[in-house]
């Protein structure tokens, strides 16, 4: 996907899975998570230059991330891997990801 | 594993370890925040010089290990990255010194990576690629302390062997490990040191950095995770100091308010306390001066030496206590980890005028002065919006201004309450005028985001270090450098210029003595722009004063003391006040301020743009447009008053 300019913030709707999909399959965009709920990120809809930076920091499609708080103009705050990281929520609604599973 | 054509980069030969062949190159290679400059601080004492690498805006750190048995390192501090894309200049010079490719450096012999193990998974990232080097390595596991005490850990002997490479633990703040290091430097020393031998498939090849694809990246994720896990890898439990410390200072209303109370604070510091320490320092520069020229023979070198280079020298040394104190606090900021938070509090606002929050600090800075400002602006990742940071930075209301401000504000504007007890119309003109730099600043941000600077929106990450107690050492560290690196890039410049301005007052002499100030080659000049200025309401006065304080702002008080024949001129001075009100009418007067709030007029200034974006095009850009701004705003300003 290559989307220039401002587009690139963007994304396509959220893939809802068919009849009878199970919570684990529900992608949702990071933005939309409650805190301190656990989730696993499944894709990040941004060019791949502009992911450089998250992936750079470990932050990849099959990781956990926990939204901890809200900055005071709304961006989320993330724990991932012990990491406290700040994102503009407009990157947060580019990150897909879904309710984590139980841990064994 | 891979080859990949490393024939086509260009090395410079790596240097045979032995005797008399000088001293091997280490480099120090990690991501920011993993004590990673604490580690050379700790190697290299104060044997450290900083410049810049050739042709970019880098600064090369470099010192001196000096090892128990008097034997002697080069170690490189290289800037702290988390990967080599290449995006930031920052990681293409670290790239380019680790390909032993850049230009004034040896090949590094072997590598250090510092990283900080309570954040171990993620700062492994960095691994991979360092490792696929083929250089003898050592990964520094720094933070051990904090990871042991917060209830994590990690096998060092395991991860060790999964990896390939020597794992120390360390903690560089309080030199735990810094034997091992120093074990490590004299194997390498002694050729004993063997090259990393990372499992496969780490791909890259002998000294090249590969570019990593999406899959790369999960991949090496995985990698990394798997390694953890079996070297035994415990994330420690997060800070709940830190968690508690958030709650207030990213509290919705808490939050901000506490920034602003922050700020103000800076500030305050920045002109309240600084105030007597410069003023000491001036009179110990004119006293000494004094003493000097009490004791050398009357004549044009006697002056040169007292009037031209000593006081170009005190000229310099003054911005000192303003420079340490907001390096100062900058510094306990930072260290503490408030910094990241306030950046993330800014960045929304930055972000509206085509900024991004970490050019806050810089924008900061730049209300003192904008040399440490422009300085301070390579915090910012992404190259545009770095060069519009240093392009409004001027802006600013810097300090230098302020005595002009001062003087014009006495001078013209009458002083009654505006709002009650809090604020009459002095101060009310100062503030309006802060207000004006920081709009125009704000505009221009915008025009060149829309215009020059114009590209998509970046990605905007702020790690949140967990909050520390700065140590004195590191503070003591920060404030000596960055005073060096002040003194020796723009005392350089203020000197000159200063020396220039003295020539062209002190010429063509009469009898031997300095000419009337209308006679000298700067009074001529004064005369030649003034049908230029006189648009504005200045006059061949006005002009010499603008063109003297080229120098730095603030001396065209003292050239006006001398232009109007005035002793011991400050702004202060009733004598000069009425001087000027002789001289200007109410529209001149506004014109001149709105002039010295638009035009770039500092040489300093001038010269770190230069520095920073490593050419001519920028500065002198810079000065043509605020220059057309100020002239095109104080002519309004003289029509409209």
């Amino acid at each position: 996907m290559s989307l220039k300019g401002d587009a690139a913030m963007s994304c396509p709707i959220d893939e809802v899975g068919g009849e009878g999909a199970t919570m684990e399959a529900i992608e949702h965009r990071l933005e939309e998570i409650p805190l301190r709920q656990v989730v696993e990120l499944v894709r990040i809809d941004m060019p791949e230059e502009g992911m450089v930076p998250l992936l750079e920091r470990g932050i990849v499609p099959g990781c956990r991330l926990c939204p901890i708080r809200r900055s005071p103009t709304g961006d989320p705050i993330l724990m991932v891997d012990g990491v406290l990281i700040a994102l503009r929520r407009e990157m947060a609604k580019c990150m897909c990801v879904r309710f984590a599973e139980e841990e064994n | 594993m891979e080859h990949c054509g490393a024939a086509t980069a260009e090395r410079q030969p790596a240097r045979p370890v032995g005797p008399g062949r000088g001293a091997p190159l280490v480099a120090l290679v990690g991501p920011p925040n993993s004590g990673k400059s604490t580690l050379f601080n700790q190697l290299t004492g104060l044997r450290q010089k900083v410049a810049n690498y050739p042709g970019v805006t880098v600064e090369k750190r470099l010192g001196r290990a000096r090892l128990p048995d008097q034997r002697v390192v080069e170690v490189v501090d290289l800037p702290g990255v988390y990967g080599f894309s290449a995006r930031s200049r920052d990681e293409q010079v670290t790239r380019d010194v680790l390909e032993g490719r850049a230009t004034g450096l040896p090949a590094p012999e072997a590598v250090i990576l510092v990283v900080d193990s309570t954040r171990l998974e993620p700062q492994l990232m960095l691994v991979e690629p360092v490792l696929s080097l083929g250089l003898p390595a050592l990964l520094v596991l720094n933070m051990s302390d904090e990871l042991e005490k917060r209830g994590g850990g990690v096998d060092a002997e395991a991860l060790a062997e999964r990896l390939g490479v020597e794992v120390v633990r360390a903690n560089s703040r309080a030199g735990v490990g810094l034997d091992r290091v120093h074990r490590f430097l004299a194997g390498v020393l002694d050729g004993t040191v063997k090259p990393a031998r990372p499992p496969r498939p780490f791909g890259g090849g002998p000294r090249r950095l590969e570019l990593p694809v999406l899959d790369t990246y999960i991949e090496r994720r995985n990698r990394i995770r798997r390694i953890g896990q079996e070297a035994g890898f415990t994330e420690p439990a997060p800070s709940p100091l830190t968690d508690r410390l958030d709650a207030i200072f990213l509290h919705r209303f808490l939050g901000p308010l506490i920034f602003f109370v922050v700020v103000a604070l800076v500030f305050q510091a920045i002109f309240a306390w600084a105030t007597p320490l410069m003023d000491g320092v001036e009179f110990l520069v004119a006293s000494s001066g004094e003493w000097i020229r009490d004791r050398l023979p009357d004549g044009w070198l006697r002056s040169l030496l007292v009037d031209g280079i000593w006081m170009g020298v005190g000229s310099v040394i003054v911005f000192l206590p303003q420079i340490l104190i907001l390096f100062l606090f900058l510094g306990i900021l930072e260290d503490s980890g408030y910094m990241a938070r306030a950046a993330v509090i800014a960045d929304r606002m930055m972000y509206r005028v085509g900024l991004q929050g970490r050019a806050f600090l810089p924008l900061l800075s730049a209300f003192a002065c904008a040399v440490p400002a422009i300085m301070a602006a390579r915090t910012v990742e992404n190259e545009r919006d770095r060069l519009a940071t240093i392009f409004v930075a001027p802006f600013m209301t810097c300090s230098a201004r302020l005595p002009v401000y001062a003087l014009l504000i006495a001078a013209f504007v009458p002083e009654r309450p505006l709002l009650g007890p809090f604020m009459g119309t002095r101060a009310a003109t100062l503030l309006g005028l802060y207000l004006l730099g920081a709009l125009a600043a704000i505009a221009t941000a915008f025009l060149l985001k829309r215009t020059l600077l114009r590209g998509e929106r970046t990605a905007f990450l702020m790690e949140l270090p967990p909050y520390r107690v700065p140590t004195l050492r590191s503070l003591g560290l920060r404030l000596v450098d960055r005073s060096r690196i002040f003194l020796r890039r723009v005392g350089r410049v203020i000197l000159t210029v200063t020396v220039v301005l003295w020539a062209l007052m002190q010429f063509p002499t009469v009898d031997g003595a300095p000419p009337p100030i209308e006679e000298s080659i700067l009074g001529r000049i004064g005369h030649v722009i003034e049908p230029a200025i006189e648009p504005l309401g200045f006059d061949w006065r006005i002009g010499v004063g603008i063109i003297s304080s080229l120098a730095a702002r603030e001396v065209i008080v003292g050239t006006l003391g001398t232009i109007y024949g005035v002793e011991e001129a400050s702004e202060g001075s009733i004598e000069l006040q009425a001087a000027l009100q002789r001289n200007l009418d109410l529209g001149g007067a506004v014109a001149l301020l709105v002039f010295f709030a638009f035009a770039l007029q500092c040489i300093s200034t001038l010269a770190v743009v230069r520095r920073e974006t490593a050419g001519w095009k920028w500065p002198l850009l810079q000065w043509a447009y605020m220059l057309t701004l100020a002239v095109g705003c104080a002519y309004l300003a003289n029509r409209i008053f």
